[in-house]
């Protein structure tokens, strides 16, 4: 190794040793490092940060106002205690109508820093709560600010600003004067050549070529020397007297990241929700409807045609009426044709008359069976046509009478009731509908195959969610889809037959990420996806993220912002408005 | 050859270890900064000691300073008032034993009456 790099390497280990010295003598960390100053226009304020909680201190007019919200959700917290250790001991402050804490705190009006500690007692959290504030002094910020200048100095200023605005035209870069020069400069030399003699012409030339362009180069860069000498006349002007406002505004701070004092939070109800790694399943959307449970539902239909009647209670079933399996809903009588009246009426005659006749016989038969004159054999053979007569006279009675009963197949509520006394029904006409309104299910039209057991919900349309638990898919195409059907879980009360809900069931794609609200991801003006990061307690910073459909109500940020951030969920398209 | 590389080895390590925070105090307290100060809780039964030292780990002188140290104990604030006691140390007594590093601030008020808090988690 030479001698040099060892010199070298020795210049570095004294250097690094120099450094070290104040390091250990600092502690590697600042004391009492004031935050900077939000803004001019912002009063002083001071913020604690904790797992559980955010407080806000604003020291205004003799009051500490305090605002204590949710550290994840950003949430105000209502009905807290909030004890804050004051030097006449320890005070706790009042809740005001703005959903704020106030505490009439004199003590603040010295200006300077100001530790304080605050007990937040909120339910069973309890937390303690260091926060600083630096509260300006009002002399300092007056010697700061110059006088008001006399007649005499706000000529001079004039004349000045005359000089200077002279000496920025001649400073300026400006290419037709410097070309001019140039031109001229250029045409002499070679006048002066042509003159002298033909034979050197071609090296003067160059040579002149060469210093013009050299010069002009000069030129052009002399133009930026004097822009950031300090200029006399503009620190003569009185500036504007920005006094502090009564209240802050939301503001858009120079360096792209957006103020928003808390009572402004409360009034945009921004929340925010803490970022989370994940792997999710990509979800398709499929149009579906509610249809009732195949193996709960049944429909009650006439087999004959006929006269409806209600049932032996006298009324038929309502809609909404529940029935249990067996019941009667209705009775059908079927209507008898005239000319089958006509030949009833025929053989009701006919077998009257046989009757009258057989009748006659048997009581013969059986005086006569006493003394033997009749055989015993041809008493019984009357005797028993005799009874297949009255039979067939009984059925034939009976035929005119006995309507068909509807009997409820299932237990359920009636869904569909087309029911009216003396409505004539058509045979296979269907009468009512039953419907168990706890077992419905939902059919939906997918153009893929959907494979099964995948987590699928359903969206009604007032946002309300149902999960549904795959069935089966169909294989015969509906307008060149196939219908896939599921089962509602849980609690399906207030669902329709018929209606109408949007399907988000999860397809085989995995994708990883960190799922949001689609409402966090707000669109800009030059047209890229951004989240509103919560970086501190009134700060917001815009993050570019990149962004990709998850579901419904989510999308899949895949690059942009990592995990264990607080983001706006809510009001964050109010948020990118702020100016 | 090896004296020049060691010595950079030694420096570089010595400027890292400088820039790493010490929380371990000197009395086997927990150490956080408050204001200007740093503050050592050191709380055994029912006693809390804060010992104050400047930045750069040396004691400072306790009289004059008053305290007060809020911690969270059993999910309840307790205050415990703090007094000067010898050299660099504050001492109080909680009503109610406190148990292994609980978690609150100490505020400390000093000669001058500026006021300055750390806190312990």
């Amino acid at each position: 190794m030479s001698t040099r790099f060892a010199a070298a390497l020795r210049a570095v280990a004294l250097l690094a040793a120099v450094l070290a010295g104040p390091a250990l003598a600092h502690e590697g960390h600042d004391h009492g490092a004031a935050q900077p100053p939000v803004s001019k226009t912002i009063a002083p304020r001071g913020e604690a940060l904790s797992d559980a909680f955010e407080l806000v201190a604003i020291p205004r007019d003799g009051t500490l106002t305090l605002f204590l919200d949710r550290f994840r959700t950003n949430e105000p917290v209502p009905g807290a205690t909030i004890e804050v250790e004051t030097p006449d001991g320890p005070k706790v402050a009042t809740a005001t109508t703005g959903g704020g804490y106030a505490l009439p705190a004199p003590w603040l009006s010295k200006p300077g820093r100001h530790d304080l500690v605050a007990t937040v007692t909120a339910g069973d959290a309890v937390d303690v709560l260091t926060l600083a504030v630096t509260v300006p002094d009002p002399k300092v910020a007056a010697a700061a600010a110059p006088a008001k200048p006399a007649p005499a100095q706000a000529a001079l200023a004039r004349v000045s600003e005359v000089a200077l605005d002279v000496r920025e035209r001649l400073t300026a870069k400006d290419p037709a004067l410097v070309a001019a020069v140039a031109v001229a400069f250029l045409l002499g030399v070679l006048v002066t050549a042509l003159a002298r003699g033909r034979r050197g012409a071609p090296a003067v030339a160059l040579v002149a070529i060469g210093i013009t362009l050299v010069l002009g180069t000069a030129a052009f860069a002399h133009g930026d020397e004097d822009h950031g000498a300090p200029v006399q006349g503009a620190a003569l002007i009185e500036p504007r007297q920005t006094t502090p406002a009564s209240s802050d505004l939301a503001q858009r701070l120079p360096d792209g990241s957006v103020f928003v004092p808390k009572p402004t939070q409360r009034l945009l109800v921004l929340r925010t929700t803490m970022t989370e790694q994940g792997s999710f399943h990509r979800s398709v959307e499929l149009p579906g409807r509610i249809i009732p449970d195949p193996n709960a539902s049944g429909v009650v239909q006439s087999s004959v045609g006929g006269r409806l009647s209600p049932p032996p209670s006298g009324l038929f079933p309502r809609l909404g009426t529940k029935v249990r399996k067996g019941d009667v809903l209705a009775t059908v009588t079927p209507p008898v044709q005239a000319v089958d009246v006509s030949d009833m009426r025929q053989r009701q005659g006919e077998l009257d008359q046989q009757i009258a006749i057989v009748e006659r016989r048997v009581e013969r038969f059986r005086k006569l069976a006493t003394s033997g004159a009749v055989a015993q054999t041809q008493l019984d053979d009357a005797v028993a046509e005799l009874n297949g007569l009255h039979d067939r006279r009984a059925a034939l009675d009976k035929i005119r009478q006995q309507p068909e009963t509807l009997v409820a197949p299932v237990d359920g509520v009636v869904a569909q009731a087309t029911a009216v006394a003396g409505q004539m029904a058509a045979p296979g006409a269907m009468v009512f509908q039953i419907v168990d309104p706890n077992r419905l299910w939902v059919e939906a039209l997918s153009f893929d195959a959907l494979t099964a057991a995948q987590n699928a919900t359903a969206r009604l349309a007032d946002g309300r969610t149902l999960k549904l638990a795959y069935q089966g898919t169909g294989l015969a195409d509906r307008n060149q889809a196939i219908p896939v059907q599921f089962a509602v879980q849980g609690d399906a009360s207030g669902l329709r037959v018929g209606q109408f809900v949007t399907v988000l069931a999860g397809t085989d794609t995995e994708q990883s990420g960190l799922a949001l609200p689609r409402a966090a991801v707000v669109r800009t003006g030059n047209g890229q996806d951004v989240v509103y990061e919560h970086t501190t307690a009134e700060r917001f910073e815009a993050r570019p993220v990149r962004v990709e459909p998850l579901d419904g109500g989510r999308v899949l940020v895949a690059e942009g912002i990592g995990p264990g951030k607080r983001v706006v969920t809510q009001g964050a398209e109010l948020l990118d408005q702020v100016r | 050859m090896m004296l020049p590389r060691l010595t950079l080895a030694g420096a570089l390590l010595a400027a890292t270890a400088a820039y790493a925070h010490e929380t371990a105090g000197h009395h086997g307290g927990r150490v956080a900064d408050a204001g200007k100060f740093h503050v050592e809780l050191v709380a055994k039964g029912e006693t809390v000691d804060v010992f104050v030292s400047d930045e750069g780990q040396k004691p400072v002188p306790a009289a004059g300073f008053k305290g007060t140290a809020i911690l969270v104990v059993g999910g309840k604030p307790t205050r415990v008032p703090l007094e000067p006691a010898d050299g660099n140390r504050l001492t109080g007594k909680a009503a109610a034993a406190l148990g292994d590093s609980p978690k609150g601030a100490v505020q400390l008020t000093g000669p001058d009456g500026a006021t300055a808090s750390g806190k312990f988690n």
